[in-house]
């Protein structure tokens, strides 16, 4: 089986709807990961506010963080990373994993935090 | 027995802000220890005036009060115990992950969420966990104002709801993900609430109409939680010694009217009652003297008293806020002080003078609208309704990106949109979006009680430095907001208060909390003054005289213009 861990910048939920402005990208790459889990991947999320120690834990992700925060989201399937700094679509997020063709959702976006630090929310 | 009985453990003291919640639970609690139980206070209220109460430094450990053996109290600090969880979150990492790293983990905990659950978590280990209280007969909680009460009792069973149905994997709980193993702790917290043999829950009131409703909204918010140990306690019952005095007689028939028209259910609570007192109710001397209420004694003179040069009334202070002819003005300061009435005295005013004007309310325990009877073209009455804002936020946001989604992505939206974070953000945007008015007309802001309003600008502040990192998608009111409320000229902050120790003591700690922030108060106006009443009854009288020190001190040291209003039946509280 697959493995696909996300390594999201700190915020406050992954749909981002506590952030004084929603973003769409994000909606989507969460539904999109739900969709991934359904075909079978093993799929995990770690949020840097809340799980700092999925970060601590793993070299190559701590390294990226060290060139900019602005590599998150860091993704990484079976341990390889395979994406820094953006959300993939869901057309991408297949052809990486090697599933069959999707629907493709949205275009690819910069990976901003989804509640917005500061935002007041949490 | 002029105080409430407390045989149970545990009691708390709910009620407007406003109606002596903190001096009715100090009073209480002192007799008690004077009966020789040992009694701990706790106050949860972020703007808490326990200190001065009972007249001995605080912190958030017990302490003993001076000069009364067996009594003790603690304030739980909101901002420090936010401050204290984020440590525990983030210290451990500090020398493992990057600098940036930990300030974006930083950043995710100083919100006002994290301040508002970091204090109930503080409140829950004192009731859910016996050993924490073990030293103590009876602990007694002095509670925040009513709407911010409620969403500390409600939230516990919301989250429960919420982490059992959390489908979604990551919860939206966000940086609170760890309080999710506190769960059994909060369900005993929920279990001690409604058990009636370890709780009393006294509604502290006022003989008013506004502060009986108030009373019987959280009556039955409470009974629907499953709190039945229910106790009503009337306080300032006021009676004219002697007919024939305006004032008196307004006030007398006032207070009968009030007490008469209450809901039935709120009739059938046991009841206790204070009645008025002619000085306020700091220092331990004038507690003891709530519970022995015949022991005062008054001044029955009928010389006048010798009435100080007293401030002018709202005139001059309204021809200045018209000058510019649009702006907003927010009146602020403790529940129970008159913020509506004065808010609503300066809309009418300006109506008057020929401006349009919107009234709005961002008071969780919103009655604007049983404060304001007349209909003036150019007034339009508005009230920020916290569910009503949730409910247009959630469309807001299926609408732009729930488009997109399938079935399954959409559920997980609405799952994240249920999130205890959506009330404030969505409450947030309707203030931006309120304020934003003021660019055309006049916006009068009755803002919500001292606590609660200070969150909001604490908001206003974290959304402020977003906006300019980001430069997102942002709407105008949102990025304008912060400027806005800093800028003389658009918003004028008007203060009001009592001419009363602790009014006047909480309004110097909101100015303060004010020019924190940047804001520079406009105006103090000092409601409802008996001293300028003209009143001739004797105990008014002489309550009127202690107003005198109190109103020196707000003009001459604290306020840079201020504007007097006199007590007077207006019909509304």
């Amino acid at each position: 089986m697959k493995t696909l861990d996300v390594y999201d910048p700190a915020m406050c939920c992954p749909t981002g709807v506590c952030g004084p402005d929603v973003d769409p990208a994000l909606v989507a790459f969460a539904a999109d990961l739900k969709w991934a889990a359904e075909q079978g991947v093993a799929v995990q999320r770690y949020n840097l506010g809340t799980e700092p120690q999925a970060f601590a834990a793993n070299p190559a992700v701590l390294k990226e963080m060290e060139a900019g925060m602005d590599r998150l989201p860091v993704i990484a399937i079976d341990g390889q990373i395979v994406s820094t700094g953006l959300y993939p679509t869901r057309a991408q997020l297949a052809a990486k994993l090697g599933l069959s063709a999707a629907l493709p959702k949205t275009a690819p976006q910069a990976g901003g935090s989804c509640c917005s630090p500061k935002s007041g929310c949490c | 027995m002029a105080l409430p009985v407390i045989a149970t453990r545990y009691a708390f003291f709910t009620g407007k802000g406003g109606v002596g919640k903190t001096s009715l639970s100090c009073a209480t609690s002192l007799a008690l220890a004077e009966a020789g139980k040992r009694v701990l206070v706790v106050s949860t209220d972020p703007a808490s005036n326990l200190d001065e109460v009972l007249g001995t430094p605080l912190s958030s450990k017990p302490t003993e009060i001076v000069g009364a053996p067996g009594l003790f109290a603690l304030n739980i600090d909101p901002e420090a115990a936010a401050h204290a969880y984020r440590e525990r979150m983030v210290g451990p990492y500090r020398n493992i992950l990057p600098a940036a790293a930990i300030a974006s983990m930083e950043e995710q905990f100083s919100g006002a969420c994290t301040v508002e659950i970091a204090a109930f978590d503080e409140f829950a280990k004192l009731l859910g966990d016996p050993g924490a209280t073990a030293g103590f007969d009876h602990v007694v909680f002095d509670t925040a104002p009513t709407g911010h009460t409620l969403r500390l009792l409600t939230l516990p069973s919301a989250w429960s709801d919420f982490i059992a149905s959390s489908t979604g994997g990551a919860s939206c709980l966000g940086p609170l993900a760890g309080l999710e193993k506190q769960k059994a702790l909060y369900a005993a917290t929920v279990a001690q609430l409604s058990d009636p043999a370890r709780t009393t829950v006294v509604l502290v009131s006022r003989p008013e109409t506004s502060a009986l409703r108030e009373a019987e909204r959280t009556r039955g918010e409470l009974a629907a939680l499953g709190v039945r140990n229910l106790r009503l306690a009337l306080n300032g019952v006021f009676v004219a010694a002697m007919p024939e005095d305006s004032v008196a007689d307004a006030m007398t028939a006032r207070g009968k009217n009030a007490i008469k028209a209450m809901a039935a259910a709120l009739e059938r609570l046991p009841r206790t009652e204070v009645p008025f007192l002619p000085k306020g109710t700091v220092g331990l001397e004038a507690l003891r003297g709530m519970g022995h209420p015949a022991g005062i004694s008054v001044s029955r003179s009928s010389s006048p008293a010798d009435i100080p040069p007293l401030p002018p009334g709202l005139d001059p202070l309204v021809a200045e806020i018209a000058a510019p002819r649009h702006g907003v003005v927010m009146t602020m300061g403790k529940g129970g002080v008159g913020k509506t009435t004065v808010a609503a005295a300066i809309a009418v005013a300006l109506v008057r003078l020929g401006h349009r004007v919107t009234l709005s309310t961002t008071d969780p325990a919103a009655h604007v609208k049983y404060a304001l009877d007349v209909d003036l073209p150019g007034l339009n009455v508005t009230c920020i309704n916290p569910e009503l804002e949730v409910a247009n936020y959630r469309d807001d946001v299926l609408a732009k990106a729930g488009g997109a989604l399938d079935a399954a992505g959409r559920a997980m939206l609405e799952e994240d949109l249920r999130s205890p974070c959506t009330e404030e953000i969505a409450v947030f945007r309707a203030f931006a979006r309120t304020v934003h008015q003021g660019r055309d007309g006049f916006v009068i802001l009755d803002t919500a009680p001292t606590g609660h309003t200070i969150l909001l600008l604490d908001a206003a502040e974290a959304y402020h430095r977003e906006v300019l990192r980001t430069e997102a998608d942002m709407p105008e009111p949102v990025r304008l907001l912060l400027p806005r409320l800093r800028d003389p000229a658009y918003t004028r902050a008007i203060i009001v208060t009592l001419a009363e120790a602790t009014p006047v003591h909480e309004a110097a700690r909101l100015q303060e909390d004010l020019l924190r922030a940047g804001i520079r108060p406009f105006a103090w106006v000092i409601n409802q003054s008996l001293l300028a009443s003209g009143t001739t009854d004797p105990l008014l009288r002489e309550r009127g005289r202690y107003e005198a020190p109190f109103m020196a001190r707000v003009t001459q040291e604290l306020s840079p213009r201020t504007a007097l209003i006199a007590w007077r039946d207006t019909g509304i509280d």
